[in-house]
C-alpha cells in the first residue's frame, strides 16, 4: 500500500500519520477497496507500543548519557533502540518486564556499536583483575564518626561530581552499578541486560560500588570538605552530625 | 533474638541494600544494625551514595528525540506496509 486508506471517520493518530508520512509527495487519498483491518492492526501495534515504550524515554536517555558520554551519541544510542525494539516487537511477551527488554536492546547496541569505536583498553581483563591490584580501600577501618562525616560529604556533592567520578568508573562496572542503583533493576535482570552470570555481576556491582566511593571522597577532599581517608584511624570527633 | 554478627551483616550488606537477600537473611542484616553502630552507619554510607548516584543521573529526553522517535516508527510502519 503506498498510501495510508481512511475508510472512516480518521483518528488523530491516523491524521498525524497521514501528515508525516507522504515521501513522495503523493497527498494520502481515502480509498475504499483498501484492506484495511491489517492497517488498522498495525496501527494498534504501533499504538501500543508507543503507549508502553515511549514512557522509558527519559531513563533510557539517562543511561545513553552514562554509556555514551554525550548527548548527540545517546540521542542516536536511543532512537536506534526504539527502531529495534519496534522491529521486534512481535517477539516481545506482553506482561513481562518492558523496561528490562529495553534496556537489553539499549546495552546491546551500545556494545555492538558505540563501544567498538571508544575500545576501552581495560576491556575483557577487568573482572580478572584482583581486588589489590584496582587500588580500592575498604572502610573497615572508618569509625562510625568518619563514617557519618563521609556520608554527609557524599550527599552534598553536585550533580557533575558525581557523574564524573561515575565516568571514571570502568565500564562494566560502571553499567553494573548504574543499573542496580539508579534503575533498580534485580541482579537477575541485569545478568540477562549484560549477558554475564549472576556473580559476575554482584563482583562487578561490588567493585564499582566500591571504586565510586573512593572517588566521591576524593572529590570531597578536592573541595575542601573533610573525609577521613579509609586508612586514617580518624579521630574521633564528638560533633558528628545527629539527627 | 540471635545476632548474626558483623562478619555476616558486612559480607551481605550490599545484597541486603538491594534487595536480594531471601527474607530470614534480610530480617539477620536489619535486627544486627539495629544494635551495631557500625554496621549501621556502614550501611547508612551505602543508602546515601545511592540516593546520590540516583539523583545525579536524572535526565530528561530533549524535545526533538521524542519528535525523530516517534517520526521514524511511523515511518518504519509505512514502509512496512509498502512491503
Amino acid at each position: 500500500m503506498a498510501v495510508v486508506s481512511i475508510s472512516r471517520e480518521p483518528t488523530v493518530a491516523e491524521l498525524e500519520l497521514a501528515l508525516m508520512s507522504t515521501p513522495d509527495g503523493v497527498s494520502p487519498v481515502p480509498s475504499l477497496d483498501a484492506p484495511q483491518n491489517s492497517s488498522a492492526e498495525k496501527l494498534d501495534v504501533r499504538a501500543l507500543f508507543e503507549e508502553q515504550a515511549l514512557p522509558f524515554m527519559d531513563q533510557l536517555y539517562a543511561a545513553g548519557m552514562r554509556m555514551t558520554r554525550n548527548p548527540a551519541d545517546a540521542a542516536d544510542l536511543v532512537q536506534e533502540t526504539y527502531v529495534k525494539a519496534f522491529a521486534a516487537f512481535a517477539q516481545f511477551t506482553q506482561g513481562t518486564n518492558l523496561k528490562a527488554w529495553l534496556y537489553r536492546i539499549l546495552t546491546n547496541t551500545f556494545i555492538n556499536t558505540y563501544r567498538k569505536k571508544q575500545r576501552d583498553p581495560y576491556q575483557g581483563t577487568i573482572d580478572e583483575l584482583e581486588d589489590w591490584q584496582m587500588g580500592g580501600a575498604t572502610s573497615a577501618t572508618l569509625s562510625t564518626t568518619s563514617r557519618s562525616a563521609e556520608a554527609e560529604a557524599i550527599d552534598h556533592l553536585p550533580d557533575s561530581a558525581v557523574k564524573d567520578a561515575l565516568q571514571k568508573v570502568p565500564e562494566d562496572f560502571r553499567l553494573a552499578v548504574y543499573l542496580a542503583d539508579v534503575e533498580g533493576f534485580s541482579y537477575q535482570e541485569i545478568a540477562d541486560i549484560m549477558k554475564t552470570p549472576v556473580g559476575t555481576v554482584m563482583s562487578r556491582l561490588h567493585r564499582g560500588r566500591r571504586l565510586l566511593r573512593e572517588l566521591l571522597g576524593d572529590y570531597a577532599r578536592e573541595r575542601g570538605i573533610a573525609v577521613p581517608e579509609p586508612t586514617g584511624a580518624g579521630r574521633t570527633t564528638s560533633k558528628g552530625k545527629g539527627k | 533474638m540471635t545476632d548474626c554478627g558483623c562478619d555476616k551483616a558486612k559480607a551481605e550488606l550490599e545484597e541486603y541494600l538491594h534487595n536480594e537477600l531471601a527474607r530470614d537473611d534480610a530480617r539477620d542484616i536489619r535486627e544486627h544494625m539495629e544494635g551495631c553502630a557500625d554496621c549501621s552507619s556502614e550501611f547508612h554510607v551505602n543508602v546515601v551514595m545511592t540516593e546520590t548516584v540516583k539523583r545525579a543521573c536524572k535526565e530528561a529526553a530533549p524535545e526533538d528525540l521524542r519528535l525523530q522517535v516517534l517520526t521514524r516508527l511511523r515511518d518504519l510502519q509505512s514502509t512496512h506496509e509498502k512491503a
